[in-house]
């Protein structure tokens, strides 16, 4: 159908209320049933909703990875990590389909004519550049970083982090511009609008599928986007909740396979400690504000006395698998040390280089029953892959500060 | 260019306090994020940022977008209207999963040497998950066929 035409079903008042001014070309040359606002405003809602978990979730991951003196993190829930990223990765896949939909309705608004009306015109538009860049950019790198694809030159987190603020800030400022017309869209009586009422934001046009026509019907369209959300999800969200994993068709890594069937984010060839931790010098030291400086080779690390914790692992990047450790409690060996309790503690790794290659213990997950530096998991000797000669496991902790290949506790 | 007055005015509507209110606290927010990007340019590279926040943007609106415009046109010309509305669904489903499994088939994630990653036959199941849609698909259509019949 050409631009200036008329659908030849219409009465010609329809087509007067349907033509979005707006829009630069007329309506029905990309006319679409689908372009309503009250479906703009349901996939909005459920961005919004979904973008928000994405955000909490991720600072509460960004605060876990850059511990705070006046915030420390609580070691109960023991499980509260692995949720908390579990909701962020499966919120972000989940909000794929919704974002292309979301953007797929408001497409023809990016050549939108005449471009500023007036001030708060200008405002609203300027911010569609941080929501759209934003919003593509933070669902784009969080899909390719679970990937482990990098593209790019800048540090994942950091970026991530960062366009984070923009991204909600230009959300908080569209919320703002839209909450009349999305209060009122969503608040409307679920039954159509009459035909002569005037619904021109998005350039309604009449439902083609009602009146005869083809093509998805709003209430299709929506399903869809549900579906394709629901067929992501579930394709997922198997690689942390283990009832769904044997469907976990598409999840970027699998929860059972790995070393003693178990998956790591960075392998001991990667972190460049295979010789280290192999070495007969290696030694596990203890020292800082102790009263009995410690250290011990591995034969009488393993000699030590040893407690049993199940205990989530559960990485940044979504997958997470429970399992039994055992090794030293952190806290008997501090005692042994003769550490003052309710001390910060430093946990350094063999490796040489790395942002990971330390972590802190903040006072309550050191004095954790469950805290261990963990020798054995499933009850056998570690694989080098997950840290031998031993690691350490602690309660609602991200993966990334699990720290492995220890060699050295300092009190703080 | 003018807009003629007979044409109604959606975007007429003057701004209210909840307006400017969430558009302040938004730009101090953005403010925020942008002052953080920037202080923190070692790792976070401005400029190669900017081209995949700017380049997601236009790929999508001037790549993805048309593409799928062209795609739904077609759709009308080659698909009996009576289909047409399950074929729609099932097609967006394929894009969608499609798009998000491109880096699990191209199997980027072997590049890190990790032990772990890529641990399925990601080309397989992604079509063993579209072989489903599909399925699901024909069933619906062969329903709604026989029930017009």
């Amino acid at each position: 159908m050409s631009a200036g035409e008329t659908p030849g079903h219409l009465p010609p008042s329809v087509r007067r209320f349907t033509t979005d001014c707006d829009l630069p070309l007329h309506q029905a040359a990309y006319q679409s049933p689908l372009r309503d606002e009250r479906l703009a405003a349901y996939l909005g809602a459920s961005l919004g909703v979904l973008f928000s978990l994405c955000f909490v979730t991720g600072l509460y991951s960004h605060l876990q990875q850059h511990p705070q003196s006046w915030l420390p993190i609580p070691a109960r829930p023991a499980g509260l990590y692995r949720l908390t990223q579990g909701i962020h990765v499966a919120s972000g896949i989940a909000s794929v389909p919704v974002l292309i939909a979301k953007l797929w309705l408001v497409w023809p608004r990016f050549v939108a004519l005449p471009p500023v009306k007036r001030a708060s015109h200008l405002v609203e538009r300027v911010s569609l550049f941080p929501l759209v860049g934003g919003g593509i950019f933070m669902v784009f790198s969080g899909v390719a970083n679970i990937a482990q694809w990098y593209p790019w030159r800048f540090s994942f987190t950091a970026a991530h982090f960062w366009m984070a603020w923009v991204t909600i800030g230009a959300l908080v400022a569209h919320v703002g511009a839209k909450w009349a017309i999305s209060r009122r869209a969503l608040t409307r009586p679920s039954r159509r609008p009459l035909l002569a009422e005037p619904d021109p934001v998005l350039g309604t046009v009449a439902d083609r599928a009602a009146a005869g026509g083809s093509g998805l019907s709003r209430r299709g369209f929506l399903g869809t986007v549900a579906t394709a959300s629901g067929v992501l999800t579930v394709a997922t969200v198997g690689q942390a909740f283990p009832p769904l994993r044997p469907l976990a068709l598409l999840a970027p890594r699998d929860p059972a396979f790995g070393p003693q069937g178990h998956p790591v984010n960075r392998g001991a060839v990667n972190a460049g400690v295979v010789d280290l931790a192999r070495s007969p010098d290696y030694r596990l030291t203890v020292g800082g504000l102790v009263t009995t400086p410690l250290s011990f080779d591995r034969a009488e690390l393993l000699a030590l006395p040893s407690h049993e914790a199940h205990l989530p692992i559960a990485c940044v990047e979504g997958w997470s698998f429970s399992a039994a450790w055992s090794g030293i409690r952190v806290r008997d060996l501090l005692a042994r040390a003769g550490a003052a309790r309710g001390r910060t503690v430093l946990v350094e790794s063999l490796e040489p280089i790395g942002a990971y290659r330390t972590s802190t213990l903040d006072p309550d997950q050191a004095a954790d029953r469950d805290t261990l530096l963990a020798t054995h998991l499933d009850g056998q000797l570690l694989a080098i892959d997950h840290g031998f000669p031993c690691r350490l496991i602690a309660p609602n902790r991200a993966g990334v500060l699990q720290t492995k290949w220890v060699t050295k506790v300092t009190v703080l | 260019m003018s807009v003629p007055d007979d044409r109604p005015q959606p975007s007429d509507h003057r701004a209210g306090p909840a307006f400017w209110v969430s558009a302040a606290l938004g730009w101090t927010v953005i403010a925020v994020g942008l002052r953080g990007l920037l202080s923190h340019r070692i790792d976070t590279r401005p400029a190669n940022l900017a081209t995949f926040v700017a380049g997601g943007a236009l790929l999508h609106d001037l790549v993805i977008a048309p593409a799928v415009l062209l795609i739904a046109v077609a759709l009308t010309r080659l698909v009996p209207s009576r289909a047409r509305a399950t074929v729609q669904g099932a097609l967006l489903i394929t894009g969608v999963l499609a798009l998000f499994s491109y880096p699990l088939v191209r199997a980027f994630g072997l590049a890190t040497h990790n032990p772990t990653s890529v641990p399925r036959n990601y080309a397989l199941n992604l079509t063993v998950v579209l072989g489903l849609v599909w399925a699901v698909a024909a069933g619906a259509l062969i329903v709604q066929l026989r029930r017009r019949a």
